[in-house]
């Protein structure tokens, strides 16, 4: 049952949703029009809509679509604490969950500031889930490599 | 808190690995209850006295 080298069907199955919840991520991604989006080059209408002119329930609209990427992951965070048996594993993981939370406040101050400097747009929330998913990875391999 | 795991695992001459099977975890938690850098919870400390055969207060000491 190495968590390391070989992980069980339920760590298998969180993972691959992480992956859903990163594509997720991108696809729901409206707050940079500027930025790659595969739902806008399938259905280019929805750039048109997402402008400064669009109406209140569109603006909201699309902002609670955004929202999707970051219900899931806490969703997908939820069902595996619940299911996974291993107590250890278990507080590593919301160590990680923790660090990853810490990363991506940092990023998101200093970009914020960075932004309000150099009068620059950035793609924030695309920035969030990459750190989100990247400072939650390497903080769970650094606590699991501190046991080993 | 301390504990009498290492001590017991090697008179019965088990892995880490060999007794994290038998409770169902992974090795690493065995490694960090063993080290004492992680306090397992009452229904993991009650499996390893299960496992061991002897009372919970007889592995683990402060």
């Amino acid at each position: 049952m190495s968590f390391c080298r070989k992980m069980t069907p339920l760590q298998q199955r969180t993972m691959r949703l992480m992956g859903v919840a990163m594509l997720l991520t991108v696809v729901t991604n409206f707050s940079t029009p500027g930025l790659a989006n595969p739902l806008v080059d399938l259905f280019p209408a929805l750039g048109r809509i997402v402008t400064p002119h669009a109406s209140v329930p569109v603006a909201m609209l699309m902002a609670a679509i955004s929202v999707l990427p970051i219900v899931m992951v806490a969703w997908i965070a939820w069902r595996y604490l619940s299911a996974e048996p291993d107590e250890f594993v278990r507080a590593l993981v919301m160590r990680a969950l923790l660090w990853a939370f810490a990363v991506t406040m940092v990023g998101n101050a200093v970009t914020a500031v960075l932004m309000n400097v150099y009068h620059l747009a950035f793609p924030l929330t695309v920035l969030d889930a990459d750190l989100f998913f990247i400072g939650g990875g390497v903080a769970f391999r650094v606590l699991q490599w501190s046991y080993r | 808190m301390k504990n009498r795991l290492r001590e017991l695992r090697a008179e019965r001459n088990w892995s880490q690995a060999d007794l994290a099977s038998q409770l169902g975890v992974s090795r690493q938690s065995v490694n960090a209850v063993e080290t004492g850098r992680f306090d397992p919870s009452l229904p993991l400390a009650f499996r390893l006295a299960k496992v061991f055969g002897l009372a919970i207060e007889s592995i683990f000491y402060e």
